[in-house]
């Protein structure tokens, strides 16, 4: 029934003597959503970066649909393969030099900027404003919009709800349990947040000393026995 | 004894160290340079940021290079004659005036002072959008960093330099003129004259050389530097000064490069 899309495998990756990633392994499944916890720093955004072709793991491999070990694809391949992930940056990465409809533009595929802006309920009035005249949690919306304009593949958000504040984050959470839940779309969230995991996540995955320490069923989230899971959890909510 | 030589041992280390990492930054220049080169032919080029770029290293650097070359061509004249009357020689000032400007000061003095602003502004801008991920959402949506953010500023600056020099050359005689006419009492007519007459296309030329390659030695360090920042704003600080001062440093080594070659011509 549930079928793999991405795979990792054992993958390894250090910088200078600091070990971030040590053989990790994680599969990820096709129209699931999945949020990678832990604590900040344990590399849960260089995990994602190895798999979306932005950084290259020292070791393992990571297989997407049928192409096998993403380390060795040509950058030409590269630029290929990054297109089919939509990423909504930790903090949005918005191109602050644009206004808010040339940095759509670039995600831009024929589907309508009226629509999109609908769905992660911004005004129209935003498309002449520049990202810096923007709220953070605005920012955050637009840069979901430009991630799923694309129509991607694979939805990844790097802390959507991190530094907004409990309402904003909130919103934020609805808006993209609606998105995950209607348009079905493989999803991988990294996330501080407790309440991002009961929203929308079907399997969690807990990322400690370079490993998946614990992954499961998000419901079942709080049955886990692993210790400092269950600490991080706590130390959290 | 064995003190000595543990810390001539963890010297040698050291020096070895830095020779190392020479050679690696050598290296990782010349690939990120042969990058620009292969990204330029093979893919696509924007042409409409070519053009932004060109009217902010080049239009926006006119009052500046203006004000330079100004000042040097007054204070070339003012010189140059405190020497000459040594021999009553005056009359060859526009001689003189009309050679340095074009050949070295113009150029040299126009990339130190582009250096300073679009280099550092390059290098600021580039490092703020690497640090802040922006390079990365460009790399995810399909958009080669190279052609749509290096490319066309480096070439803005091999086009907009030359430009400026020749502006440069003409406010820089002028400012010798200004001097000579109306303080030393030179015949402006003859001054002229003396300056056009005696000017050669290679006297302008080598100078124009030497702007291209200093457009693109700023150009291309700011794009570098900035380009490979990390660690937030205090890493995109150091990326601006390491911009400025290197390519300051291969400027004027690059200039004597260039007229030695011109020397032999
Ligand atoms: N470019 C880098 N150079 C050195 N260390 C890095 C670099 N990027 C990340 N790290 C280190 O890797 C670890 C994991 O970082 P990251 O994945 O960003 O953590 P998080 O789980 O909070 O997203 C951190 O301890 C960080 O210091
Ligand atoms: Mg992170």
């Amino acid at each position: 029934m549930r079928k793999k899309k991405i795979i990792v495998k054992n993958v390894s990756k250090s910088f200078k003597n600091k070990v971030v990633l040590n053989k990790l392994n994680l599969d990820v499944y096709e129209s699931e959503s999945l949020s990678i916890i832990g604590e900040s720093g344990s590399g849960k955004s260089i995990l994602t970066r190895c798999i979306v072709g932005l950084l290259k793991y020292d070791d393992g491999s990571i297989d997407f649909g049928k192409l096998n070990n993403i380390n060795t694809l040509s950058d030409k391949e590269k630029m290929n393969y990054m297109s089919k992930f939509g990423i909504l940056f930790q903090n949005s990465a918005l191109l602050d030099s644009l206004n808010i409809r040339e940095n759509l533009k670039f995600a831009y595929k024929k589907n309508s900027l009226k629509k999109i802006l609908n769905e992660v309920g911004l005004p129209q009035s935003i498309l002449e404003k520049y990202p810096s005249e923007l709220s953070v949690g605005m920012q955050k919306r637009v840069g979901l919009a430009r991630a799923i304009l694309k129509k991607p593949e694979v939805l990844i958000l790097d802390e959507p709800t991190t530094g907004l504040d409990p309402i904003i984050a909130r919103q934020i959470n609805l808006l993209i349990k609606n998105l995950v839940r209607k348009k079905k779309i493989t999803t991988i969230t990294v996330t501080h947040d407790m309440e991002s995991v009961y929203e929308f996540a079907d399997y969690v995955a807990f990322l400690k000393n370079g490993i998946i320490e614990w992954y499961g069923k998000a419901r079942k989230i709080n049955q886990s026995k692993n210790s400092s899971m269950i600490k991080f959890i706590k130390g959290i909510t | 004894m064995t003190r000595l030589l543990s810390s001539a041992l963890a010297l040698s280390k050291r020096l070895l160290n830095l020779i190392f990492s020479f050679f690696y930054s050598i290296g990782e220049i010349v690939d990120f340079f042969l990058k620009c080169v292969k990204y330029f032919i093979t893919e696509k080029f924007y042409f409409n940021i070519f053009l932004k770029q060109f009217i902010k290293i080049g239009f926006n650097s006119l009052p500046v290079v203006g004000l330079t070359s100004i000042f040097t061509g007054m204070v070339l004249a003012l010189q140059s004659y405190t020497g000459f009357s040594r021999f009553s020689a005056e009359s060859a000032i526009p001689n003189v005036v009309v050679l340095s400007i074009t050949r070295e000061l113009a150029p040299v003095l126009a990339g130190l002072m582009v250096a300073g602003r679009s280099g550092a502004a390059i290098a600021a801008e580039i490092g703020t959008m690497k640090v802040t991920e922006q390079i990365d959402a460009l790399k995810t949506l399909s958009t080669n960093p190279f052609n749509y953010l290096i490319i066309p500023r480096i070439l803005a600056g091999i086009i907009s330099l030359p430009i400026l020099v020749i502006v440069g050359d003409i406010i820089g005689v002028l400012g010798g003129y200004l001097i000579c006419v109306n303080l030393l009492n030179f015949n402006p007519t003859v001054y002229l004259q003396n300056t056009y007459n005696f000017v050669q296309f290679l006297d302008v030329f080598s100078g124009l050389v030497k702007a291209s390659v200093f457009g693109f030695l700023i150009t291309f360090m700011g794009c570098y530097h900035g380009f490979n920042a990390n660690g937030g704003a205090q890493g995109v600080g150091q990326s601006t000064t390491y911009s400025v001062v290197s390519s300051s440093i291969l400027i004027l080594l690059m200039n004597y490069i260039i007229t030695s070659f011109f020397f032999r011509l």
